[in-house]
């Protein structure tokens, strides 16, 4: 497919594929407590992952490669073995979260027990890595995800305060319910969540899979720039959800039941049924992405064959990786952990590892014999480096926080 | 021998003062095509050595890689003093026990060896 509705098509898939677990269930959380004094983070968050995501597709587009091999190649086997085990632990634990994500979906369609949906979850999974082509996958998990737009329809049926919802959020103040170190600790969250290492990694090894040369860099651009911000005013809205239905009640979220409440108060049933269709594609278009991006990742590092334009025997290992990564997510949330618990672990490891994840990228993005002409230009060095620097603050501080306010209880 | 064997090991000058770390081994592809190969044969020309840490230059040995510029000038800040032995200087290398115990590997340079610029262009 050519032309303005691949165009079309790439950037409502980028829409629809941005949310993941961890966006949905740390907007509710943090919309139930703080209304939206904390969208500012969410924006902040959403510029970031443009201007990496940006850079990581440029890199596959002009070099042909994915990140993770040319940071093997440029930082070495120690720095980068030290990146891809902070990596891979973060991304399998981000795919746990997925798939428990996945889990609460169905579990709230079907009233069924979210035990019983996992391995069925993971099995589901597991067959469109091995079977489905790489473009299907993507843009049937995005379109359907843009069902999630009935958060924003639930947020205007609710007909809120717009003046009071437009003042928290530019006149954001910590709530006077809560403490200066629980607003900080929800922002790094939020910043984690927004910009989950493994989308990087996805975004260019996915390059590598559809064949961008330097003419899909227009492309690549608009999806990131346009879609990304879309993905962005979703999240703003489920925290605009629970802020204008459950902060007044003192609900706090730790159910997924309460994250579609809202949709359910304002939309009633047809609103609700189709916002769990988008819950169940978001959270299985990331899970597939992060399945995959433990494999990319790990095969990349080692110089195996990788990639979903293999066929799985050809790239064997690649996808033994993505077996093992899926059995260990499935043995960890069989232990009986809570799913939103893991979710809330995950985007703050997520903001841990952000630095070692986005240094490289710069790096790379910068290298004459990689870029030739595309090199950065001054102008995203500057925002790029100014992102680090606040990355490299938020990863000191997130472990720290998360012990002060025993992980914002 | 392989370049694990001597990336990452301590350097010495003959009076045995700590000279800094093998961070970057030197190749040039000079020598005649193996057997049934294309490309030149590589030969060792020398070592990188930097006095104060392990880490990679993560390429900004290369001059003309100035950007982003803070990320720059804090690795040429790291690395400064670094300097190119040529191989010919060396004196001895790890011994092939002190690489099986990954302990006490270090590379002894020769009396009187040169320094060289690291920088490549």
């Amino acid at each position: 497919m050519r032309g303005p509705l691949a165009v079309a098509l790439g950037i409502l898939t980028a829409i629809g594929g941005f949310l993941d677990a961890g966006d949905l269930v740390t907007n509710a959380v943090v919309g139930s407590r703080f209304g939206l004094t904390l969208a500012w983070v969410v924006v902040m968050g959403v510029i970031g992952i443009c201007v990496f995501a940006h850079m990581s597709g440029k890199v596959a587009a002009v070099s042909g490669r994915a990140t993770f091999e040319i940071i093997r190649e440029r930082l070495g086997p120690r720095a980068a073995g030290a990146n891809l085990v902070a990596s891979l632990a973060v991304t399998v634990l981000t795919l746990t979260a997925e798939i428990g994500g996945m889990a609460l979906a169905l579990q709230l369609a079907s009233s069924v027990e979210r035990r019983l949906w996992m391995p069925v979850a993971a099995l589901a999974v597991w067959l469109v890595l091995w079977r489905v082509r790489f473009q299907v996958m993507e843009n049937v998990t995005g379109l359907l995800g843009l069902t999630l737009i009935g958060f924003a329809v639930a947020l205007y049926l609710l007909g809120p305060d717009w003046g009071e919802l437009a003042r928290q959020t530019l006149q954001p103040a910590v709530p006077p319910s809560e403490g200066a170190a629980v607003y900080w600790y929800f922002a790094i969250a939020l910043l984690g969540a927004a910009m989950t290492p493994y989308e990087v990694f996805f975004f260019s090894s996915g390059g590598v899979e559809e064949r961008w040369t330097v003419k899909d860099l227009a492309t690549s651009r608009l999806n990131v720039f346009v879609g990304f911000p879309f993905g962005g005013v979703l999240s703003i809205a489920i925290a605009g959800c629970a802020a204008v239905v459950l902060l007044p009640l003192g609900i706090e979220v730790d159910a997924m039941s309460q994250i579609v409440l809202p949709v359910a108060q304002a939309g009633g049933p047809l609103l609700l049924a189709v916002v769990i269709v988008g819950l169940v594609s978001a959270t299985t278009g990331a899970a597939l992405e992060t399945a995959l991006s433990a494999g990319y990742t790990l095969s990349q590092y080692l110089g195996w064959s990788w990639g979903k334009f293999r066929r799985p025997a050809e790239a064997a290992r690649f996808h033994v990786a993505m077996i093992v990564a899926l059995v260990v997510a499935v043995g960890v949330l069989m232990t009986g952990v809570d799913p939103i618990a893991v979710t809330e672990y995950s985007v703050v490891f997520s903001a841990v590892a952000l630095p070692l994840t986005y240094l490289p990228i710069l790096v790379v993005a910068n290298d004459p014999e990689y870029m030739g002409e595309h090199v950065n230009g001054r102008v995203l060095n500057a925002v790029g480096t100014l992102y680090l620097v606040i990355l490299v603050v938020a990863s000191a501080a997130a472990v720290p926080l998360m012990i002060v306010t025993e992980a914002g209880a | 021998m392989i370049a694990g064997d001597l990336i990452d090991v301590e350097v010495r000058d003959a009076d045995g003062e700590r000279l800094g770390y093998v961070v970057d081994l030197r190749l040039v592809l000079d020598r005649p095509p193996e057997a049934g190969a294309v490309l030149a044969g590589a030969r060792l020309h020398g070592l990188v050595v930097s006095p104060r840490t392990r880490t990679s230059f993560l390429g900004y040995e290369r001059t003309s890689v100035r950007a982003p510029w803070p990320i720059a000038q804090l690795l040429r800040r790291r690395h400064r003093g670094s300097f190119l032995v040529h191989w010919p200087d060396v004196a001895s290398v790890p011994s092939l026990d002190a690489t099986r115990r990954g302990k006490g590997a270090i590379v002894v340079l020769r009396r009187g060896f040169d320094r060289y610029d690291p920088a490549l262009t």
